[in-house]
């Protein structure tokens, strides 16, 4: 199955949806992206952890200690209050960009 | 401030030290999990490992775009892994590190040493009430700044100005008086004030009240000001004391008042006097005693004031043109007059560490010359692994920042131990070492030191690595161009340091030399285990003069009968320890026509046997004797160069001559005796007319004691003391003092100056010998294997070593000759501070010329030696 790299821009928007409601680890930030998307979108690694840094710069997630499946000690990330906001913006934005995009497509 | 703490906040988000740990920690994580899932999917482990890295990509490319987002973090990324780069490299070497920070600390602490000493004294802020409104006054002779003004013109000056606020005199000078009424009689210092002193200066009245403008008046009454001090000791401060009276010199005063803790101006002082017009030191215009303290008026700047009182100065000289001609007054801001005296001293010595502190900024370029040449090849490899140019130069500067601020804090732990140093040599006038210590902004000045070290060192290395082309550097060995463009900066850095050093040790060369003649002035008496003393009788008590010489001769015949003692004189000023009391001089019947005729003479108060007892030669005629007494025919002695001045080839004795006392007609006295010449008040100034007088016939209350002595003053001292208690309780001894230690205290600013400059210059010195020394060494090991071929090709053991040495030579020679002009430049600087030797005197520059080729020849023996012992077939051998 060919797989897509991501769209310029939307990798946040997948980042703050992937979080949204649990808090994970960078590895497992790109296997969820690639599970849900169902094998399609693969996360290139160069960009997932500059993509992370600026966000937690940004304040839209931050991260704190937590323990992996394995039992390691990892830093996981999750939503800050701004960032669920910004999810909203983004999610909504996104929705009328590939609305459009579908409306010009099927016309 | 909204954006600022926006900033603040933001750059503390990012400040987060760890984040670059926890970036690896996350990636290496990362990996491990990839390489898991590939294990899963049935890769072997060192496949499934290869596969995620390089799924991952590039790990630093991954880190390097973290940074990019992030731009704060990736400065500060950068900067602790320079950091810690530096830290590790500079670990590894502690000989160059302790060699740096020494070097520097040093150049650091002088300076920051001498700021501190600046700030306390030039730059301090004087203890009164708007300081800088005040303005002290002096007498100026034909537009020359003297010092003192005479009363009459100070009063004058007084009530005729419209400029000034206040406007008030002091006498400058230690004012001893006797307290007696206590247990034993004690001198105090009392010198005599203007009754408006006290509110000039708007120092407060703790206790009782100032003067009284009328106690400035003839018949104004005995009263006296005590310090605080005075008043604490005597008094234990009990405030009942005003009102009560205190007996100085035998006269009952009234205590008036007690001053605030801690107050002085020019003169310690015990107590406060008021100076009465037309009365005493205030007496005639030609006595000039009193230096006089104004306050600007409000709006009034320092020119309209000095104008206004040229216009007084003119119509006194119209008034008064005997004593007031060409006379005039100089009005100087209060702080700026105070530290005249040492500033000149000051600024020498400034200059001096500015140039350590160059001469230690070229030493260690030249180390980092060197440093950075042995280090191309690692910064090569740094470049070819990806390091950008700009970020290997950044690197440097780190390091050099580093040991920039080491210097930094060793500076700062040497200059306050320094600055102490300092000011306990230079005695500045009101200063104590005790107020050493580092302000915040001599703490600012030592990092912006800091910081300009770090450019001035550490720029040209830097930026020639900056420059540098990594496969050039690794290819090449130790042959390259380069090589020899390190050797010639080096060079640059040794010829600069020889130079500064050459210009210091020019400066104290001079001085020590001028010390050297000044120690040599011959003082004209026999100054060996001499104790002098000063002995004052009570004015009141001993209003007949008659009383005072039976004193003195009794005194006179009991310390020398005192075991120990060798001989006895008596004077009321002894050469170099006193001074003062010089008047004008001149054949009788060309009184008035000046010229050759005329001369100025310092006048002394002897007792018979005085010139026996110092060792001053009698030339011709006779000593006065005990017969000379008040009434009979005035009697003199004078000083042989007098004589020949006034007197040319003629016979002085039995001549008469004037001697002017302030008033039209001059005293007449007969020259019986001629003595050798001496030094009557300084040693710079070298010996001066002089005569001497009669005690019987002039008879001041106080003299002073010249005993020579054979075994422990301190006995002798005791024996004087008991005599005197047996004398006259009510007359201490004061001022005793070994003329030795006179001696060495009139010069005391003149050593302080040159050790201090000679420490600095031998520091300078040895930074210099040490550059030299590593030059040659660095070029030795450098031209390992020329060295060896040309000894392969015959040359001798000892051409190559004198080859090294020449080398060295030619450098400090040429350090030497750029030096000689700045030297000449800088000769002007300390050219007030000579004495008998020229700014440009040739002994001392050759001496340190040939001193410093010395040294560098020595610096230069071990580069020698090394090169010497090289064997050729090592030399191929390493090719």
């Amino acid at each position: 199955m060919a797989r897509s790299d991501l769209l310029q821009g939307s990798l946040d928007l997948l980042i703050l949806k992937t979080l949204d409601g649990e808090s994970l680890h960078g590895w497992a930030i790109s296997k969820r992206i690639l599970l849900l998307s169902k094998d399609v979108l693969e996360v290139n690694q160069g960009s997932l952890y500059p993509a992370l840094y600026r966000m937690r710069d940004r304040g839209l997630i931050a991260s704190r200690p937590g323990v992996s499946d394995e039992g390691r000690r990892v830093k996981v990330y999750h939503l800050t209050a701004k960032g669920r906001k910004a999810l909203e913006r983004e999610r909504q934005s996104w929705r009328r960009f590939s609305g459009a995009v579908e409306a010009i497509l099927a016309s | 401030m909204g954006w600022l703490d926006e900033v603040r906040r933001s750059v503390a988000s990012r400040l987060r030290r760890n984040d670059e740990v926890e970036l690896d920690e996350e990636i290496r994580h990362h990996i491990e999990l990839e390489t898991e899932e590939y294990v899963r999917r049935g890769l072997s482990r060192g496949e499934a490992r290869r596969r995620a890295i390089a799924a991952f990509g590039r790990v630093e490319d991954v880190k390097d775009d973290v940074r990019d987002v992030r731009p704060a973090a990736r400065l500060l990324g950068d900067a602790a892994h320079d950091a810690r780069v530096a830290l590790r490299s500079l670990r590894n070497q502690p000989g160059f590190v302790l060699a740096v920070l020494l070097t520097l600390g040093i150049g650091i602490a002088g300076n920051v040493a001498m700021f501190g000493v600046l700030e306390v004294s030039v730059f301090r802020s004087l203890p009164y009430p708007d300081a800088d409104r005040l303005v002290l006054g002096r007498v100026t002779y034909e537009g020359e700044i003297g010092r003192t003004i005479s009363g009459p013109d100070f009063f004058d000056y007084r009530d005729g100005n419209s400029t000034l606020a206040g406007f008030s005199a002091i006498t400058p000078f230690e004012v001893q008086a006797t307290v007696s009424g206590g247990e034993l009689p004690e001198r105090i210092l009392a010198p005599m004030v203007s009754t408006g002193f006290f509110s000039t200066l708007g120092v407060d009245i703790r206790v009782g009240r100032g003067f009284l403008p009328e106690e400035g008046e003839p018949g104004g009454g005995d009263v006296v000001i005590l310090s605080h001090g005075y008043w604490q000791r005597r008094y234990a401060g009990d405030p009942g004391v005003v009102g009560s009276s205190i007996v100085i010199d035998g006269t009952p005063y009234a205590i008036v008042g007690v001053v605030q803790p801690g107050f002085r101006l020019i003169t310690d002082a015990d107590a406060w006097r008021p100076i009465r017009r037309g009365e005493g030191w205030a007496e005639a215009r030609q006595f000039h005693n009193f230096i006089a303290v104004g306050r600007l008026a409000p709006g009034v700047d320092i020119h309209a004031a000095r104008a206004d009182l040229d216009i007084l100065s003119a119509r006194l000289a119209a008034a008064y043109p005997d004593s007031n001609e060409d006379k005039g007054i100089a009005l100087t801001p209060l702080g700026e007059a105070l530290s005249e005296g040492y500033r000149s001293q000051l600024m020498v010595l400034g200059a001096a560490v500015a140039l350590l502190l160059l001469v230690a900024c070229a030493n260690v370029a030249g180390l980092l010359v060197v440093r950075g040449a042995a280090r191309r090849a690692e910064m090569a490899i740094r470049s070819v692994m990806g390091a950008g140019s700009g970020r290997l130069a950044r690197q440097l500067l780190t390091e050099n920042g580093l040991l920039a601020l080491g210097s930094v804090a060793v500076g700062i732990a040497l200059a306050v131990w320094l600055q102490r140093g300092v000011l306990a040599l230079l005695r500045i006038d009101g200063v104590s070492p005790a107020q050493a210590g580092l302000s915040p902004v001599a703490l600012a000045v030592a990092l912006g030191l800091g910081g300009l070290t770090t450019i001035l060192f550490g720029a040209a290395p830097a930026l020639r690595v900056a420059r540098s082309e990594p496969a050039f550097d690794l290819r090449s060995g130790r042959r390259s161009s380069r090589g020899r463009a390190t050797g010639r900066l080096q060079s640059a850095m040794v010829v600069l340091q020889v130079t500064l050093t050459t210009v210091l040790l020019i400066a104290s060369g001079l001085l020590l030399r001028s010390f050297d003649r000044v120690s040599r002035v011959d003082p004209g008496f026999d100054t060996d285990a001499l104790l002098t003393a000063e002995v004052t009788l009570p004015a009141g008590d001993y209003a007949d003069v008659a009383r005072r010489s039976v004193f003195y001769e009794e005194l006179e015949t009991r310390v020398a009968a005192l075991p120990g003692v060798i001989d006895v004189g008596l004077v009321n000023r002894l050469p170099v320890r006193d001074g003062g009391g010089n008047v004008r001089v001149a054949l009788p019947e060309r009184w008035g026509e000046g010229g050759v005729f005329e001369r100025i003479a310092y006048q002394r108060m002897v007792l018979p046997g005085y010139f026996e007892a110092l060792g001053i030669p009698l030339l011709a005629g006779r000593d006065v004797s005990t017969t000379d007494e008040r009434g009979g025919s005035t009697v003199m002695i004078i000083s042989a160069s007098l004589a020949e001045d006034l007197f040319t080839d003629s016979d002085p004795i039995g001549r008469t001559l004037g001697i002017d006392v302030g008033t039209d007609e001059p005293w007449l006295a007969e020259v019986i005796g001629v003595v050798g010449d001496v030094v009557p008040a300084s040693l710079v100034e070298g010996a001066e007319h002089a005569m001497y007088f009669a005690y019987p016939q002039r008879s001041p209350a106080s003299m002073r004691l010249a005993v020579r002595t054979v075994v422990d003053p301190a006995g002798v001292v005791q024996g004087i003391r008991d005599i005197l208690l047996d004398l006259d309780r009510n007359v201490p001894l004061a001022g005793v003092a070994m003329m030795e230690d006179v001696l060495a205290a009139s010069v005391a600013d003149r050593r302080s100056l040159m050790t201090t400059l000679l420490a600095f210059s031998a520091v300078a010195v040895l930074l210099a010998a040490v550059g030299v020394y590593g030059l040659m060494a660095y070029q030795v090991s450098r031209r390992f294997h020329e060295i060896g071929v040309r000894m392969a090709l015959g040359a001798t053991v000892s051409s190559v070593a004198r080859n090294v040495v020449r080398r060295g030579l030619l450098l400090a020679a040429m350090g030497v000759v750029i030096a000689v002009p700045i030297s000449l430049l800088a000769g002007r600087l300390i050219r007030r501070m000579l004495f008998s030797v020229g700014a440009a005197d040739p002994v001392t520059y050759a001496g340190v010329a040939l001193f410093f080729l010395a040294v560098t020849a020595c610096a230069c023996v071990f580069p020698a030696r090394r090169a010497a012992r090289i064997d050729p077939v090592d030399a191929f051998r390493a090719e």
